[in-house]
C-alpha cells in the first residue's frame, strides 16, 4: 500500500478516502479482513492516532465493522457499499464538472468529449 | 549496588593508563636498584684492584652502599612524580573526559536511574583507590627491592638499614608513606578533601561555565580558608595551642 | 503528561528561554520545531535536568523529577551517549546493568530490524548506523516518555526512512514522544502535535490533525504564517 498523502487534508480523512476508492475498485471485497491499526500506520508510514481515527470514523459510517476481538472487515452491507460507489462517482463528476464550467465549454461538446476520450481509452 | 557498579566502571576505565604508570614505578625501581648496585661495584672493584683493598677498607674509605642512597636516584623519584603527576592531571580528567568529543558520555551518566551523588563518590573512590594502590605497591615493592638489593651488592659493601628506616630515608617517601598511621591518615585525608574540593569546583564550572569557575574559585578559597582556620586563630590569638592538653606536648 | 511551566534560562547574556511553556500528552508524538539555536535542545536538557534553569517548573506525570523518573522518561540526544571504544553489545550490557526498565528483547530485535551488528565498535559505525544505535539503546527501555533530539539530521535517507518506520511501530505506541526538528517534511504525517518555538518563547501550540481539518492548512502552512508574521 502506497499513498501520497496532501498535506493539507486530514490525513484520517484522506485514508477513509483511499479505502473507500479500494472498496469501489473491488481491491478490498466484502467480508475482508482489514490490517490492525498499527499495521495500517506502519503500511501508510502515519501515525498510529491517526489511523485509529480513520478506523472510528469508517466503523461509523458502517464500512467497516468489528466482531469482539477479531480483526475487522469490510462491510457486506450492500446499500453501504453501494453508496461508496455512488459517492466516489459524484465527487469525480463533481470535480470534473467544476473545472470544465471554467473554461466555459458548452455541455453537448464537453459530453462528445469525454464520450470519444472514455472509449478510446477502454 | 550502582554506587559499587559506577566504581567498577570507572576503575575500568582508568585501568590501562593506571597499569601504564604501575609498571613504569616497577621496572624504573627494579631497574634503578640494579644498575645503581652493578655500576657501584663495577666501581668498587676497579678502585681494589688497583689499591689492592678489601671490601671492608673500601667500605671504610669510600662509603658503602644503602638502598636509601638509591632511592634518591632518579630511578625511584622520577616515577613517584610522574604518578603524582598522572593522578593530579586525573583528577581532572576524570570529569572531563565525559564531556569530550561529540559522544557526551556524561549525558548518560547524569541520566542514570540512580543518585547523582553516587557518580560523584564512585569517581572519588576511583581516585583514593588508585592512589592507595600506588601506595600499597610501593610498599610491596619496597621489601622486593630491597632483598634484590641485599643479593646483588656484597654485606662488605652495603649498609643494611631496616625497613622502618628505609622510609625515612628520602624525605619524600616520608610524606607518601608516614611512620605513624596518625600521620598517614592525617596525610590522606588532607589529600582526599582536597579532591573533594577540587571536584566539586569542576562541578561548578561545569554546571555553570565562566559564573561557575568564579563560584568554584571561590568555593576553593573558602575550603582553604576554613581548613587553614586552627592557624589563623592561634596566629591571631597569640597562643600556641589550639587545646589545653597541647600544652604539655 | 509532561508540563513545561513558563521556563527561562540564561547562558551568560544570552536568554535562551523567555518563559517558554507547553505539554506533550502519553501517546501522542509532539513535535518541537523551530531553527537552530533558538533553544530546542535546552528545553529538553532541561526536562531531563540535565542544565540548571532560572526559572520555571517542570512536571512529569505531576511529579519533579527525581532519580526514579530515569526508569520513566529517556533521552536520546542528537550523539550518541556511549563510549566510543564500547562494542553495541557492551553498550547493551551498561544499560541492561543500570536500567530496571531495560527490555532486551526488544533491544535484540530492533538489532535485527536495523541490521546491527552488535560486535562493531561504536566509533567504527557510519552516521546513520549510530543514530540506529543511539535510538535502539533509548527506545528499549520500557519507558512511557521519549525525547528525541533531531533524529534525522545529518543522516542518509535509508536511515531515515529506517527511523522514521520505528514512529509507526510498536516500539513508539502509547508512549509521549517529543521529537525537535528543524525540518519537518520527514515527519509531517508522523505526529500528533506541533510546538512552534522561537526565541525562547512558544509561538503556538497545536495539533495537525486539527489545523488540517479546521482550517484546511499544512503544518508548513501554519508555520510560515506565525514564522513570518
Amino acid at each position: 500500500m502506497n499513498v501520497k498523502f496532501n498535506s493539507r487534508e486530514p490525513v484520517y480523512v484522506q485514508v477513509m478516502q483511499h479505502f473507500k476508492e479500494q472498496i469501489a475498485r473491488g481491491v478490498l471485497e466484502p467480508g475482508k479482513e482489514i490490517p490492525s491499526r498499527r499495521e495500517l500506520a506502519n503500511q501508510l508510514k502515519i501515525n498510529p492516532n491517526t489511523a485509529q481515527r480513520a478506523y472510528k470514523e469508517m466503523e461509523a459510517e458502517g464500512l467497516i465493522f468489528t466482531e469482539g476481538n477479531l480483526p475487522s472487515r469490510i462491510t457486506n452491507d450492500e446499500q453501504v457499499l453501494h453508496a461508496v460507489r455512488e459517492e466516489l462517482i459524484l465527487d469525480a463528476v463533481h470535480t470534473f464538472v467544476q473545472s470544465v464550467k471554467t473554461i466555459n465549454v458548452p455541455l453537448k461538446d464537453v459530453l462528445d468529449l469525454v464520450k470519444e476520450n472514455y472509449e478510446r481509452n477502454e | 549496588m550502582k554506587y559499587l557498579k559506577l566504581v567498577n566502571f570507572e576503575i575500568n576505565r582508568f585501568f590501562k593508563l593506571y597499569m601504564v604508570l604501575v609498571g613504569m614505578v616497577i621496572v624504573s625501581q627494579i631497574a634503578g636498584v640494579i644498575v645503581e648496585s652493578r655500576s657501584f661495584i663495577k666501581e668498587a672493584n676497579m678502585t681494589i684492584r688497583e689499591l689492592g683493598l678489601t671490601y671492608t677498607s673500601y667500605a671504610e674509605d669510600y662509603g658503602s652502599l644503602s638502598l636509601g642512597s638509591i632511592m634518591r636516584s632518579g630511578w625511584f623519584v622520577l616515577p613517584i612524580a610522574l604518578c603524582i603527576a598522572g593522578l593530579s592531571f586525573y583528577v581532572f580528567f576524570i570529569w572531563y573526559r565525559d564531556w569530550f568529543g561529540k559522544n557526551t558520555f556524561v549525558y548518560r551518566l547524569l541520566m542514570l536511574p540512580t543518585a547523582r551523588l553516587n557518580i560523584y563518590f564512585a569517581k572519588a573512590t576511583t581516585i583514593f583507590i588508585s592512589v592507595l594502590g600506588l601506595v600499597g605497591l610501593q610498599l610491596l615493592l619496597l621489601p622486593i627491592e630491597n632483598k634484590l638489593f641485599r643479593s646483588l651488592v656484597p654485606v662488605d659493601l652495603r649498609h643494611d638499614a631496616p625497613m622502618s628506616e628505609l622510609f625515612t630515608f628520602f624525605d619524600g617517601l616520608g610524606i607518601i608513606i608516614p611512620a605513624h598511621l596518625s600521620t598517614f591518615i592525617i596525610h590522606y585525608g588532607i589529600g582526599f578533601m582536597i579532591v573533594f574540593i577540587i571536584f566539586t569546583a569542576i562541578l561548578f564550572e561545569r554546571s555553570y561555565r565562566l559564573k561557575g569557575i568564579v563560584f568554584g574559585g571561590l568555593y576553593c578559597v573558602i575550603a582553604l580558608g576554613i581548613f587553614l582556620l586552627p592557624f589563623i586563630i592561634v596566629i591571631y590569638q597569640e597562643k600556641m595551642y589550639l587545646y589545653p592538653n597541647e600544652m604539655f606536648g | 503528561m509532561i508540563e513545561v511551566k513558563d521556563i527561562k534560562k540564561r547562558f551568560g547574556r544570552k536568554q535562551v528561554l523567555r518563559g517558554a511553556s507547553f505539554t506533550a500528552e502519553k501517546g501522542e508524538i509532539t513535535c518541537l520545531i523551530g531553527v537552530n539555536g533558538v533553544g530546542k535542545t535546552t528545553i529538553l536538557n532541561a526536562i531531563m535536568a540535565l542544565t540548571p534553569i532560572n526559572s520555571g517548573e517542570i512536571l512529569i506525570d505531576g511529579k519533579k523529577l527525581t532519580k526514579d523518573t530515569f526508569e520513566k522518561i529517556t533521552f536520546i540526544p542528537d550523539a550518541i551517549t556511549m563510549l566510543p571504544q564500547m562494542r553495541i553489545a557492551d553498550a547493551m550490557e551498561f544499560m541492561r546493568d543500570y536500567y530496571k526498565s531495560w527490555n532486551q528483547k526488544r533491544a535484540d530485535d530492533m538489532l535485527g530490524f536495523f541490521k546491527l551488528k552488535k560486535e562493531d565498535r561504536i566509533s567504527d559505525l557510519s552516521k546513520g548506523n549510530t543514530a540506529k544505535v543511539n535510538l535502539l539503546l533509548g527506545l528499549a527501555l520500557d519507558v512511557d516518555y521519549v525525547l528525541m533530539d533531531e533524529p534525522f539530521s545529518g543522516i542518509d535517507i535509508f536511515s531515515r526512512e529506517q527511523i522514521a518506520e520505528v514512529f509507526t511501530s510498536h516500539l513508539i505506541e502509547d508512549r509521549g514522544v517529543i521529537i525537535t526538528t528543524h525540518e519537518i517534511h520527514d515527519i509531517e504525517h508522523l505526529i500528533d502535535k506541533v510546538v512552534l518555538l522561537d526565541e525562547g518563547v512558544i509561538l503556538r501550540e497545536f495539533n495537525v490533525e486539527e489545523v488540517r481539518e479546521t482550517e484546511g492548512k499544512s503544518v508548513v502552512d501554519v508555520m510560515r504564517e506565525v514564522f513570518h508574521s
